[in-house]
């Protein structure tokens, strides 16, 4: 019973706070204020594009470093117990992520573009 | 008067201002040290729009959609300005600007002073309208003209001749990164510049940049600071602006010019960190040769670190291409980028 006032509390809630918003705000927007901010300038061209997102290289890099991160955490606790073979293996680990770190900085991946 | 207006009044006037011609020098210093105003990057954070100076009549119209952006409620001032704008308020005392604002803002807040409305038609630019029966269809992207306007076309990259969408448009006059009146026509991928024209030239001024230059590098407190400094030969701020390391974030060799200075040199002339040692020869620079193959953030330092009277001939100097080229393939020529 509880858990249903509160889900019906949070509810009514929710639905002030968005009818209050609307109160205050000012309406739908109109056309000239759809307009891309460009200083004062219209645009000819729709702003749908496509692009190339050149430093997509460096995000794998980072998602790398973010697993490797992941992988440390549990080891800590492991090396504790194991000691210096756990810290042997987690050194190959590392030998190998550089070898992928320094292939990428031979192809120019840290280059910002 | 609600308590909740009771309270926005006491938050600072946001201010969008659009400079025009014959505006104070110091308009921009002067707007910093008024107690009670913050003056902001977009007229969608604004309340009040403020035109310092006259706008000329060709750029009365990007004007107009300025201020059809700002959110309700709104006011317009026109300050030392001879233009005619609907609904704006005239002021001319450079002392009392900061307590008009206020007293405008007030106004807006409490109702006493009604809300600006549009000057233009609530219309899109264009009918929404393709091949097909609903408006589908046709060339580009995906056709059609969504939103009034067309979708962009293919065009290669130029680094390496990727075909993706090539976007141009016109930046300026109103854009606070740009020096007020310049309207420039850019064809962009992505955010590098492939193709640069003049559209209408900067004002005359005698504003210095150099603020702005440290804004654009992420340093707005130093940049109050120096809009604040009473002169240019501030020790402890020129000491400061040493130590930030703003120097070190500019590229080197960022837009050289033929006389050898670059964005460097030239940042170092405007904070007055260096002595002039040159004089600034532009005769044969032009923008294209300047923006071409640079990143926003970099052309924008490029167009700042000129003072008015250089940029005014480097844009005399530009050649503009045909209009229709502008927006059609772009060839595979020069990249200037960094003339080093």
């Amino acid at each position: 019973m509880t858990t249903l006032i509160a889900i019906i509390l949070i509810f009514a809630f929710s639905m002030l706070f968005t009818a209050a918003l609307r109160a205050s705000g000012t309406g739908p927007s109109t056309y000239p204020q759809k307009r891309p901010i460009l200083g004062g300038s219209d645009p000819e061209t729709h702003a749908w594009q496509r692009f190339h997102v050149r430093y997509y290289t460096m995000t794998l890099l980072f998602v790398a470093f973010e697993m490797e991160m992941m992988f440390m955490y549990p080891w800590a606790v492991v090396f504790v117990e194991e000691g210096p073979k756990a810290l042997a293996e987690m050194g190959m680990f590392l030998v190998i992520l550089s070898v992928g770190i320094v292939y990428g900085w031979r192809e120019g991946i840290f280059r910002w573009e | 008067m609600s308590w909740l207006a009771r309270m926005a009044e006491l938050a600072e006037v946001p201010v969008f201002v659009a400079f025009g011609e014959g505006a104070p020098a110091d308009a921009a210093s002067v707007l910093v040290k008024t107690p009670g105003l913050r003056v902001v990057e977009t007229p969608r954070a604004a309340a009040v729009l403020l035109v310092v100076g006259t706008i000329p009549e060709a750029l009365i119209p990007p004007l107009h959609r300025l201020h059809d952006q700002l959110p309700h409620p709104r006011a317009s001032v026109l300050w030392h300005s001879r233009n005619e704008l609907p609904g704006a308020t005239r002021v001319e005392e450079i002392a009392t600007i900061g307590a008009f604002l206020r007293v405008i803002h007030r106004d807006l807040l409490a109702g006493n002073l009604k809300t600006e409305p549009d000057i233009l038609p609530d219309a899109p630019p264009n009918e929404w309208r393709g091949i097909g029966p609903h408006g589908q269809g046709g060339k580009g992207m995906m056709g059609g003209t969504p939103y009034g306007r067309t979708m962009a076309m293919t065009a290669a990259d130029l680094r390496d001749g990727l075909e993706l969408d090539a976007y141009t448009a016109d930046f300026g006059p109103f854009l606070p990164m740009l020096p007020p009146g310049l309207v420039l026509t850019l064809t962009l991928q992505g955010d590098m510049i492939q193709k640069v024209a003049v559209a209408h030239p900067p004002f005359e001024t005698q504003e210095k940049r150099g603020w702005v230059l440290l804004n654009l590098l992420g340093l707005p407190a130093l940049a109050e600071r120096m809009l604040r400094a009473t002169n240019i030969g501030n020790a402890t701020l020129k000491r400061l602006i040493r130590l930030s390391g703003a120097q070190a974030a500019i590229p080197e060799g960022l837009g050289r010019t033929h006389d050898g200075s670059d964005v460097r040199t030239r940042f170092d002339l405007l904070i007055g960190t260096s002595e002039p040692i040159f004089n600034l020869h532009v005769q044969q620079t032009g923008l294209d040769d300047l923006l071409i193959g640079l990143e926003w953030h970099e052309a924008m330092l490029v167009l700042n670190s000129f003072d008015n009277a250089s940029l005014r001939a480097i844009c005399a100097n530009t050649s503009n291409p045909e209009p229709g080229a502008m927006a059609g393939g772009m060839d595979h020529g020069v990249h200037a980028g960094h003339m080093s």
